[in-house]
């Protein structure tokens, strides 16, 4: 069944671009792209092995092992029509309602026999605790061995040593769970690949930052956490590309991502994963765009192609997924004055203490450079408890605040 | 040339008609029931014919509350935050800290010194301590709702109600009411409860309220034992605007008024 959805989505997406080739975007591309991803995990065919996020997923595609990213998945399941079920299957099943929607999800689509089995699971510690348990979880339910990366928190000499022998570890790992060997020539064009793409990011991040904005509120939603299951590949270079070009063809052609762009918005930790309206409705009422999200940011530097553990260890370990809330709440402040936000929108994600724990040391910071935070509270992946009229009163009520004072820059 | 405002909420359907001195020259609450546009058509009327105008005469009006888009010939919609404040600075002018319990809602509005928004808190999807949770209480406990203003007359106040949800609060009053609890120590116990609620939200947006002059609106602001707890909760004076359930509406007129000019 979820085979058959990513089929259809592939041949939906080609047979569009097909009929109207003036219809391709790069957001369709990228549909496309994990659309086939989707196809190979669960065609039976490739290697898998289940991972979090922070995992070095280049690594595992030099080594021609496909990455399964556990809160993805999740996040696909859920726009499946059995999305609902799965969230029941898992509630039966013992797993508290108040937990993270996705590792809900992810426990309710296995008891199923939803989601395929892998040849080694890894997880981390970071971004949450939750995510191991569900990892540990989904190991016992698939008779698989687990292995555990240990991401220090502190970005230290010392720790990125440690970190670099243990990914060294991990991939020793994969490789006597999967028989494949991690070849020194493939690793190095995988990391060359990733440097690309991390440059051609880097420029699409500081195109964004333009006032007005290129970039609708949809353009680039999930990017920072989907992009890097391509990291290392061609398709990975490919798909940055795509959003690089249309990006600069807009500012050619004088195009804002919102058409009279007023009020510039950053979304922190992750988007609402199901259809709503409230992204539409904020482009459309109040010209408004999010024009960062927190996790689309690049926090380090291009990874040495001779010595790459070192490079990959220092990229987890900066990652805003990762570390204390104070370097989150920096960097936080650092994305809104680089984009000239107007005001942030937390969605505090129900269940995630990793989300929502942070959430006054971020407000009151913010409130100090003069940018509003809206708190929303909602479920961004279990649709069963959206109350759109709910949210969509507090962000209006958000806007009309907005608009009714100076802007902070 | 005038003005009406249309506050279209929960439980009730408020209207205010204003002229062009904002004078306020009618209002009306009138039950909202499953049918939203005979509630908001009800309300329109009244005002309407109570201050001797007809439908053409209204220059422009502005609708709020969560059927605000349900109004038809609307110049515009504009939310309950953004009306509430509004209508509180016409009225009581120079409030920093605006509480408004509605009858699904409750909402913490920080204003500065011009009476605009800065920030704001609103309850979970959660009704408790709403005016639903009250008009619960008042069914478990078999009382007039409109009684539970005066019904905490003379209690001791060393009960709490320690359930925040409005089906479990409901039996726990049901018990309290089975062992003998004494009313008015039921009802104490329950404004406190609203009132420890009321707090939390208000010190999410401002952890400091000393000596700021702080108003409430929403219906719930009609029941004296609530905005007594609520005061007595944040040691401070809490100041009851005339009509408190039209503060909403009010707020629209005025914005009706404001923005028609502006075009
Ligand atoms: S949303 Fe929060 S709880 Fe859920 S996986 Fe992410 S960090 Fe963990």
């Amino acid at each position: 069944m979820i085979l058959q959805h990513f089929e259809n989505q592939e041949s939906g997406i080609m047979n569009a671009i097909r009929e109207n080739p003036e219809s391709a975007s790069p957001r369709k591309k990228l549909a496309l792209e994990t659309a086939r991803l989707g196809k190979r995990l669960y065609s039976n065919t490739d290697d898998l092995v289940w991972a979090g996020p922070l995992i070095p997923f280049d690594l595992l595609n030099a080594m021609d092992v496909t990455p399964a990213f556990a809160e993805f998945i999740a996040s696909i399941l859920v726009s499946t029509d059995a999305g609902p079920l799965f969230f029941e299957n898992a509630e039966q099943a013992g797993y508290a309602s108040d937990t993270c929607g996705y590792h809900r999800m992810l426990m309710g689509s296995a008891l199923k026999g939803m989601i395929p089995t892998p040849k080694l699971l890894i997880s981390a510690m970071s971004p949450c605790t939750g995510g191991l348990a569900a990892m540990e979880n989904l190991a016992r339910v698939f008779k698989k061995d687990l292995f555990i990366l240990h991401i220090p928190q502190k970005e230290s000499d010392h720790g990125v040593r440690i970190l670099a022998d243990h990914i060294r570890d991990m991939a020793e790992s994969v490789s006597s769970h999967t028989g494949k060997v991690l070849d020194n020539d493939r690793l190095r064009k995988a990391m060359e690949n990733t440097n690309k793409t991390r440059e051609i990011l880097s420029d699409i991040y500081t195109l964004a930052q333009q006032v007005p904005s290129p970039v609708n509120g949809r353009d680039l939603s999930n990017f920072g956490i989907v992009l890097p299951l391509f990291f290392g590949t061609e398709v990975g270079i490919e798909i940055a590309q795509a959003f690089y070009d249309e990006l600069k063809s807009r500012i050619k052609a004088n195009r804002s991502g919102v058409p009279g762009e007023r009020i510039r918005l950053m979304w922190l930790q992750n988007r609402i994963q199901f259809k709503n309206n409230l992204v539409k409705m904020l482009e459309k009422e109040f010209n408004a765009s999010i024009v960062v999200d927190e996790l689309n940011v690049i926090t380090w530097d291009p990874i040495d192609p001779e010595d790459p553990y070192i490079g990959l260890a220092r990229r987890s370990i900066s990652s805003p997924l990762n570390g204390t809330v104070e370097r989150r709440v920096k960097q936080i402040v650092k994305l809104a004055e680089a984009y000239k936000i107007d005001g942030a929108i937390n969605p505090c994600h129900w269940g995630c203490r990793q989300g929502t724990g942070a959430r006054g040391l971020i407000d009151s910071r913010m409130k100090e450079i003069g940018v509003p935070v809206l708190n929303l509270e909602v479920d961004c992946v279990d649709p069963r408890n959206f109350a759109e009229g709910q949210l969509i009163t507090r962000i209006e009520a958000f806007m009309e605040m907005i608009e009714s004072r100076p802007s902070p820059w | 040339m005038y003005y009406l405002g249309i506050d279209i909420g929960s439980l009730t359907c408020d209207a205010v008609l204003i002229d062009d001195s904002e004078k306020i020259l009618a209002s009306s609450v009138v039950p909202t029931g499953a049918r939203n546009r005979e509630a908001i058509m009800r309300a329109a009327d009244e005002v309407l014919r109570s201050a001797c105008i007809s439908e053409k005469e209204v220059t422009a009006t502005v609708s709020t509350g969560y059927g605000r888009k349900r109004v038809e010939g609307r110049l515009t919609a504009v939310t309950e935050i953004t009306c509430h404040a509004r209508g509180i600075k016409a009225l009581l002018p120079g409030t920093r800290l605006l509480i408004d319990i509605g009858g699904q809602d409750s909402k913490a509005i920080e204003l500065d010194e011009n009476g605009q928004v800065v920030d704001f808190a609103m309850n979970d999807k959660c009704a408790a301590g709403t005016g639903r949770f009250l008009d619960a209480m008042a069914r478990a406990l078999q009382v007039d709702i409109e009684k539970m203003s005066e019904l905490d007359n003379g209690a001791r106040g060393n009960l709490t109600i320690s359930s925040m949800c409005t089906v479990f609060a409901e039996s726990e009053v049901v018990s309290l009411i089975a062992e003998g609890v004494k009313v008015n120590e039921i009802v104490y116990g329950l404004n406190r409860s609203i009132a420890s609620r009321t707090l939390s939200l208000i010190k999410r947006i401002m952890p400091n309220t000393n000596g700021l002059p702080i108003a409430m609106s929403g219906g719930v602001a009609r029941n004296s034992g609530v905005v007594r707890a609520i005061s007595n909760a944040m040691e401070s004076k809490v100041v009851i605007p005339p009509m408190p359930d039209t503060i909403g509406a009010l707020g629209a007129a005025l914005i009706a008024r404001e923005r028609y000019s502006h075009n």
